[in-house]
């Protein structure tokens, strides 16, 4: 079997350089023919890579440990669930994964878009072959995931802490985000070849973008939710550099998603548009080698490995491909329109990208440093969470404000008079939101008052969006309030799904101003019988117990929990220690309190031989509008996605008026 | 061009002088970040630094009482210098013996006293769960 694997990625790397080679030949040359065997090729090397795919899966299936790599991640107690999470649990399995997302993204964008924008796939078609041949390159030639060794009786087994749900579902998402940034980026690309500068790459692939950005989204909380909880340090992000490494591509974009919208509308930021894609999936690119070179310390360590040259190379390529076609096509890129006034919607969304960005790159420059500084000093040094955390707040507090002010300024100049009536509302609410704050105490953080408040006129100003278009629908329409609400949602996918993501977003923020900087610790070692108190709670250690679970020796502490004289139950915090694996795993105790909308986060830190055990115990208020945030996030994201007949009929339209160039120059 | 005095180049121009201050303003008041060093290279270095390097036992001691003891060596290269290091703090589920760590701290005759809780492990095959038979 791991021949027939072997075989068809051989396969997919024949199909994908046949579509980059004769793709750009085709293209250059204006033969149609040619260049639709390259697409199909391009399709076809979807199936290859699936096929390849379906062999690694069954070999994690039918326990087949003649493959060395599912030796190394499966055994046969594993249950077959995380048996084919153990396709993606190592290097060479993320690999495949990612060329078989990247296969698929691939084929169907092309064959999505092969009638309505034709002149685009054309040098579509052999961009995206060029990355789908440095993938297919490094599961053929550098890392295959089908290398065979003499059978041993069982595998290895996987790592407990990718034994869970989180991590069979975490590393896909994130998958899906990384390689779908490919299909915009390949779509830029395409137009600067094909000299077609209008927006129609970026009609064509806004779907494609919010996807990639929402998986990567979801991804991240994915992974912030299975620290939290599996990790057990009291925490959810820690600004390491793998954890930055999908950041930073989301914020850049981020900033895509919404200066895209000023060039559709206004013609505007050309040439900042191509450059937030590449910038986007050169991220993409750089967090993989990040994560797979070892050249930075991390507390994430992979299997670090030979690839990392491979993708410096890839990297490099990408970059200068994306500046030598910006570079060559600028003539064609000028603005139709320009900034009329600094008080605009316009204004609005570049201060926003310029937030975006710097916070992008601030967080880059963090990552870099410690090479950067070891090139010109010698010495690596690294910034730590005082730097990220200051960056946040200079770059993130303006950003959440301008969620609140940016959807209400009108197009292209904005009176101030107009201004100051829109913004009373929510002003005023936002500060009498922060003044109750303020009198129950919260003064005690600055940002976070500072970030409630803007939260409070964030929330303003989104209520008061969908209050005139409901009542607006409803004069128009006499419907019911709901019958009002829904329609407008469904007219205006795209605009209120945005709405629905700018709430999310604030939901984060308050989650994560809640749990950073209003949070309670206390630690301390406790004698059987002895207790401690944390903001209103006494924790009391009541015995120890062990038990044997399958494939671990379970280690839990009792805890009592009561708060002001009500016994709350009763938790358990304690280790597991996994035999085969021969590796311990905290597993903490939590209890969620609605009404209070906290935590009570318990760590058993130590547990000593005398019977005593040092616990650790955080109470975070708020942290569970994190995980929130993610659901709205989702459906947010799926509101502006969901197809929509009106806008696709407008689309065509428009399609049809930037397919005959009037204006726009003619290829040389 | 007949683009000069646009907005937006104004608006971008400021933004940049703008990150490029709130930069100098972070450099010169929070410093500029810790030194990443090997234990051979700590010798007669002082101020707060980050060490990473191997586990050399025995580890000895209480993190939560007194401190934990155990020495770091390097994690590449043939140097054998080891330094004594005592570490106060949570103690993260992969440390042992022959594994990767990272702990900030400052050297205090001879010792490296370790900032409480900035223990971080590194696994160097934390994905694939043992070194395959060869």
């Amino acid at each position: 079997m791991a021949e027939l694997g072997r075989a068809a990625l051989l396969v997919t790397l024949g199909l994908a350089a046949y579509a980059l080679l004769v793709g750009a030949y085709a293209a250059s040359t204006h033969r149609r023919r040619l260049a639709e065997s390259a697409r199909n090729a391009l399709v076809a090397s979807f199936f290859s890579t699936l096929v390849a795919a379906v062999v690694l899966a069954a070999a994690f299936v039918r326990d087949d440990f003649s493959l060395r790599y599912v030796t190394e991640r499966s055994s046969k107690a594993l249950p077959t669930p995380y048996k084919l999470s153990a396709f993606w649990g190592g290097q060479e399995g993320s690999l495949l994964l990612w060329l078989l997302v990247l296969t698929g993204y691939a084929a169907l964008a092309v064959w999505l878009n092969r009638r309505r924008a034709a002149d685009l796939v054309l040098w579509v078609t052999p961009v995206l072959g060029g990355i789908t041949v440095a993938f297919a390159w490094l599961v053929t030639g550098v890392a295959s995931p089908f290398a065979t060794h003499a059978a041993p009786p069982d595998g290895l087994g996987l790592t407990p802490s990718l034994q869970n749900p989180y991590m069979a579902t975490h590393p896909p998402a994130l998958y899906l985000g990384y390689v779908g940034l490919a299909v915009p980026w390949a779509f830029a690309m395409g137009a600067l070849l094909a000299g077609r500068t209008d927006e129609r790459w970026i009609v064509a692939t806004r779907r494609w973008t919010l996807v990639a950005w929402a998986s990567l989204g979801i991804g991240q909380l994915l992974g912030a939710h299975w620290a939290y909880l599996e990790v057990g340090w009291g925490g959810y992000f820690a600004w390491d550099p793998v954890e930055n490494a999908a950041l930073m591509p989301w914020l850049a974009a981020t900033a895509f998603l919404h200066s895209v919208m000023i060039q559709e509308k206004r013609g505007m930021l050309k040439v900042w548009n191509v450059v937030l894609v590449s910038l986007a999936f050169c991220l993409s690119i750089f967090g993989t080698f990040l994560t797979r070179s070892g050249i930075v310390n991390s507390i994430h360590s992979f299997t670090q490995s030979s690839i990392g040259p491979w993708f410096l190379a890839f990297i490099i390529v990408a970059v200068a491909v994306s500046v030598a076609l910006i570079a060559w096509r600028l003539p064609l890129l000028r603005s139709r329109t320009k900034l009329e006034s600094l008080v605009s919607r316009e204004a609005a969304f570049m201060y926003n990208n310029l937030l975006l960005v710097a916070l992008c790159l601030t967080v880059l420059w963090g990552v870099a440093w410690p090479i950067l500084s070891e090139a010109v000093r010698g010495e690596a040094v690294v910034v730590g969470r005082p730097y990220y955390d200051f960056f946040l707040r200079v770059f993130g507090l303006p950003l959440l404000l301008l969620m609140g002010i940016g959807p209400l300024v009108a197009w292209r100049r904005a009176s101030l008079r107009g201004l100051l009536r829109t913004f009373l509302g929510p002003s005023v609410f936002a500060l009498m939101v922060g003044a109750v704050l303020l009198a129950l105490g919260a003064g005690s953080s600055i940002p976070g008052l500072i970030a409630y408040t803007f939260s409070a006129f964030v929330i303003g100003a989104i209520a008061i969006e969908f209050w005139r278009g409901t009542t607006a629908r409803r004069a128009l329409s006499s419907e019911s309030w709901p019958a009002a609400f829904a329609s407008l949602i469904g007219r205006n996918r795209r605009r209120y799904g945005g709405y629905v993501v700018h709430f999310a977003i604030v939901l984060l923020a308050i989650g994560i101003a809640g749990s950073s900087a209003y949070d309670s610790v206390v630690e301390g070692r406790l004698a059987k019988g002895e207790s401690l108190e944390v903001s209103g709670y006494t924790l009391t250690y009541a015995r120890l117990v062990e038990r044997e679970a399958s494939n671990a020796t379970e280690v839990r502490a009792k805890v009592l929990v009561n708060r002001g004289g009500a016994d709350l139950g009763t938790l358990e915090a304690g280790k597991n220690a996994y035999s085969v694996e021969q590796q311990v795993s905290n597993e903490i105790g939590l209890r969620t309190d609605y009404l209070r909308a906290e935590d009570l986060f318990v760590i058993a830190e130590q547990v000593n031989d005398d019977g005593s055990v040092y616990f650790r115990v955080f109470v975070k208020p708020l942290v569970n509008l994190i995980w929130l945030a993610g659901l709205v996030f989702l459906g947010g994201s799926l509101i502006a996605l969901w197809p929509d007949a009106r806008e696709q009929r407008r689309l065509a339209t428009r399609f049809a008026e930037a397919a005959t160039p009037a204006g726009s120059a003619p290829p040389p | 061009m007949a683009r000069r005095g646009s907005p937006a180049r104004l608006v971008i121009a400021v933004s940049i002088a703008a990150v490029l201050a709130v930069f100098l303003l972070y450099t010169s008041i929070a410093g500029g970040g810790t030194p990443s060093l090997s234990p051979s290279e700590l010798a007669g270095r002082t101020g707060d630094v980050s060490l990473a390097g191997l586990v050399v036992g025995p580890v000895k001691g209480d993190a939560h009482a007194g401190g934990l003891r155990f020495k770091l060596r390097d994690i590449e290269g043939a140097k054998k210098t080891t330094v004594a290091v005592r570490y106060t703090g949570s103690v993260p589920d992969l440390f042992r013996v022959g594994r990767h760590v990272v702990v900030d701290g400052q050297l205090l005759a001879g010792v490296f006293v370790a900032t409480p809780g900035t223990m971080v492990t590194k696994c160097p095959s934390k994905y694939s769960a043992l070194q395959p038979p060869k």
